[in-house]
């Protein structure tokens, strides 16, 4: 398919700096957009959402002339409407069953829910009136997409929520971790703005280390989403000659500053390892720093890597050179330096399973790339240390937490957890939809608790 | 941005409607449990389909629906060769009984009824009337079949009869409201207006559909609907028609001085608050119900609420006929109104369409420059319009004042 829309730039415009690479609609593209929905009657599309947004009546508000109701519809079921109508993998969720994929081509429904979420931005509408005041306080760590959902949602449950966020802004991996020609800061925050409007309060620039602490100062419940910002890496020879970095400070750095790095420098000729969305965003970040030639290489084959196909189409479009099913034997350097990157090809051992340790190199395949630049983007883990400084709280592995399915409770009673650090690393949305039910479990959880201790006063 | 708050609920011929939007007298008000889902999901109420007395034979026909396509649209318009309902008075008698019962005041159940004599209409109210039924619609229009002498007139086509008719079934109804609905296939529809106005009914409904001929399969040159090889001519109701509606609805109401309530054609909000701006007090829905299902009536009572909202009008009775002192006689527009096309480049996408338009359709003011671009002359242009009802992009094209006159070159 062509990369040439009404809303997409043009690969050589995009290579240029970090606008954005999807325009948002005009009114009259999006009603066109909307009245080629075929309204059916089961929506396989609201099916495939994992927030639960009601896909088919948003659509359907938009091309009878209800955006306001259209906003409405979506924000019930997901708060962060215009930051996961910019950053989520349609092609594998709402978009996958879309009946007009029979007739030419699925709607574009994450660019309409971006667009009736910037049109309400825009126009700065108020958040829905809270509910009666609980009077109760409710804790979050972490500001990214769970702890905001489960915030607005309890937030307009009446509680007094507070969000404690280590960085310096909010948003978690959103503000920090999904570039600028992807996400626009100002995007993200403004959306986070209308959050604090419910009347989340978000306090930055404080790491949480004591559970208990919170306790004692009166929260009656905890929720954890403090996700998963350490940076996995590789264990290669040459990991720590200079020129080596991991996408996540790369990202960082280039988020912070605007488009520009100070931290990490980018050469003429960069590698980025890995196949997910974050090795795409590297990649692109990397071109767009002026890098003269950017090689992507992944273990899987083109079909088996976990980037969204919408990623991998636009990063291959911007230049990046794939190289798939190759793993690295080393980094070479001079002088403290990174200088070149060996790989060598590979097959499965067993069929399906694309993990490092089911990978049997083929001999005679080895190659190697003359780079100077060598970003690793192989998959997050948690701050161990952190984690499991929360007392009583049950962790499996290197520190994720352990929470049940659907109430996301942890072992220790008043906290509940979700987001990447309970399953290990997924979407924008799913973390949205976890943070959904958490905010439900907590509410039923303080009704109870209150409910008990009014009981026991008799 | 600031709201306030709104009320959606009006008043019409004395009976108390949550919101401007009833269900018509169509197939979606033809039977009980339909009619039960439509009105729980927020209907304002609904006119159950024309009924008739037991001994009149209702002889249906299919197929019977057509639609009407333009380019990439289905349903722009859709013709029908229904008749009255099948079901008679004696059912739906019952089904207002137990509409009434279960939805009370909080729904409006209007009843339509046709009949040939005068005791046949008279009967029909008054058993209308003893189930309890709010409003009494009168199709004088039904376009297919015919009760009268003259087979396939509508009652609504002749003045003297549509007094006479009005007249008895006002007779019948006393204080029970009677609407009557009319046909816009008349010469001089304020004629008939006033018959109804004459024959002492309530308000009028403006207007039914357009007797049609739906289409032409040409493979076997029949037209649609094809029923075992030959057809009739179709009742057309849908988008197609709205502005015919609004030229009736707000041609009766600078006239007549009836309430209306209007229908044909309205799909949105935006369609039914237009109707309401040329002066309906409430608008009926029967074709974007029968293609979007009876849900949209949540979209046409937030899109207006927020419309109020946000215009600071509390109430719908505030926007009835706003529009009307803006329509006048041709002969009463300014004839000094001098504008000209002005081409927003930035949002210009190179198609041309207004090039041709001007050229073939218009006064030859518009050129392509270079790379495509048009540019307007100003001297040329007599901002017809044309050009701006071709273009594809919403605000690209704007008429604005222009200080220089027009040189007209004849040949």
């Amino acid at each position: 398919m062509s990369s040439k829309t009404a809303t997409t730039l043009l690969p050589e415009e995009r290579r240029k700096g970090f606008k954005e690479i999807h325009r948002c609609y005009e009114p009259h593209q999006a009603y066109l957009e909307a009245s080629r929905c075929l309204m059916c009657e089961d929506a396989p599309c609201t099916q495939g959402c994992p927030a639960g947004v009601d896909i088919k009546k948003f659509i359907r508000k938009i091309r009878f002339h209800n955006l306001r109701g259209a906003i409405r519809e979506i924000r019930k079921a997901n708060v962060l409407a215009g930051i996961c109508g910019r950053v989520c993998p349609q092609e594998l969720l709402c978009q996958k069953e879309c009946s007009n994929t029979e007739i030419d081509i699925p709607i574009d429904i994450a660019a309409l829910q971006r667009y009736v979420a910037d049109v309400e931005l825009r126009r700065s509408v108020s958040p829905p009136v809270r509910q009666f005041a609980q009077k109760m306080k409710v804790a979050v760590i972490g500001s990214g997409p769970a702890g905001l959902a489960v915030a607005a949602n309890l937030a307009q449950k009446g509680y007094e929520v507070t969000i404690f966020e280590t960085e310096a802004k909010p948003g978690g991996l959103l503000a920090y971790g999904i570039p600028p020609h992807r996400l626009p800061p100002p995007a993200t925050q403004k959306e986070i703005r209308y959050i604090k409007k419910m009347g989340v309060k978000i306090k930055c620039n404080t790491k949480i280390t004591d559970i208990d602490e919170l306790f004692k100062k009166d929260f009656k419940a905890i929720f954890i989403s403090v996700g998963l910002p350490g940076a996995r890496k590789i264990g290669l020879p040459g990991e720590n000659l200079k020129g080596v970095y991991t996408a996540l400070e790369f990202l960082k750095d280039v988020i912070e500053n605007k488009g520009k790095t100070k931290k990490t420098r980018i050469g003429k000729r960069v590698v980025v390892i890995g196949g997910g969305d974050v090795a795409m965003d590297a990649a692109s970040c990397a071109l767009r720093l002026g890098a003269q030639r950017v090689d992507l290489a992944c273990l899987e084959g083109y079909d088996e890597m976990p980037s969204s196909p919408e990623e991998r189409r636009i990063s291959w479009e911007e230049g990046v050179e794939i190289h798939t099913r190759v793993m690295p034997v080393r980094i070479i350097g001079s002088k403290g330096r990174v200088t070149g990157y060996k790989g060598i090809g590979i097959r499965w051992r067993k069929p399906g399973l694309f993990v490092p340790s089911n990978a049997i190199p083929i001999p005679g395949t080895e190659f190697s790339l003359k780079v100077d630049t060598v970003i690793e983007a192989i998959g997050q883990l948690p701050d161990t240390e952190n984690v499991k400084g929360f007392k009583r709280i049950e962790t499996a592995g290197p520190g994720y937490i352990v929470a049940k399915k659907k109430t996301f409770k942890t072992s220790r009673p008043g906290v509940f957890a979700a987001g990447d650090i309970v399953n290990r690393g997924a979407t924008a949305v799913q973390a949205v939809a976890d943070g959904n039910a958490a905010a439900e479990a907590i509410d039923a959880y303080l009704k109870r608790k209150s409910k008990h201790r009014v009981t026991s006063n008799q | 941005m600031k709201t306030i708050p709104v009320n959606l609920g009006i008043e019409f011929c004395g009976v108390k409607f949550s919101n401007p939007f009833i269900l018509s007298a169509a197939p979606p008000t033809d039977d009980l449990d339909m009619l039960k889902r439509g009105l729980e999901m927020g209907w304002a109420g609904a006119v159950l389909k024309t009924t008739s007395v037991e001994k009149n034979k209702v002889e249906l026909v299919y197929p019977m629906i057509s639609g009407l396509s333009f380019e990439n649209k289905k349903v722009v318009g859709m013709g029908n060769i229904d008749l009255i309902s099948e079901h008679h008075i004696d059912l739906v008698e019952k089904r207002v009984e137990a509409l009434k019962k279960e939805f009370g005041d909080e729904r409006v159940i209007a009843a339509s009824i046709m009949g040939a004599k005068k005791e046949d209409w008279q009967g029909l109210v008054k058993r209308l009337k003893a189930a309890g039924v709010d409003v009494i619609e009168c199709s004088f229009s039904c376009p297919q079949g015919s009760m009268g002498e003259v087979p396939g007139a509508m009652l609504a086509q002749s003045v003297p009869a549509t007094e006479m008719v009005t007249r008895w079934v006002k007779d019948a109804a006393r204080k029970t409201p009677v609407v009557i609905k009319i046909t816009p296939m008349v010469a001089d529809i304020v004629a008939v207006a006033n018959a109804v106005k004459k024959g002492g009914a309530d308000a009028i409904c403006a207007s039914n559909t357009i007797p049609s001929l739906m289409g032409i399969d040409i493979e076997n040159f029949i037209p649609n609907p094809n029923v075992a090889g030959k057809t009739t001519y179709s009742g057309l109701s849908g988008p197609a028609i709205k502005p015919i509606t609004l030229k009736v609805i707000s041609e009766l109401s600078k006239t007549v001085g009836l309430p209306i309530t209007g229908t044909g054609g309205a799909v949105n909000w935006i369609d039914a608050l237009e109707f309401i701006l040329c002066g309906a007090t409430t608008v009926q829905f029967c074709t974007a119900v029968m293609h979007y299902g009876y849900d949209i009536i949540e979209d046409l009572c937030e899109g207006l609420a927020f419309y109020m909202e946000e215009k600071g009008i509390s109430k719908v009775k505030n926007l009835i006929g706003k529009s009307l002192p803006y329509i006048v006689g041709h002969d009463d527009l300014s004839r000094k109104n001098r504008v000209t096309s002005n081409i927003d480049l930035k949002k210009c996408v190179r198609c041309g369409l207004c090039y041709y338009a001007c050229q073939d359709g218009g006064h030859q003011a518009i050129e392509l420059g270079r790379d495509r671009k048009p540019e307007v002359d100003e001297e040329k242009c007599f901002g017809c319009g044309l050009c701006q009802s071709a273009c594809p992009i919403d605000g690209c094209i704007e008429l604005k004042e222009s200080e220089k006159p027009r040189k007209i070159a004849i040949v």
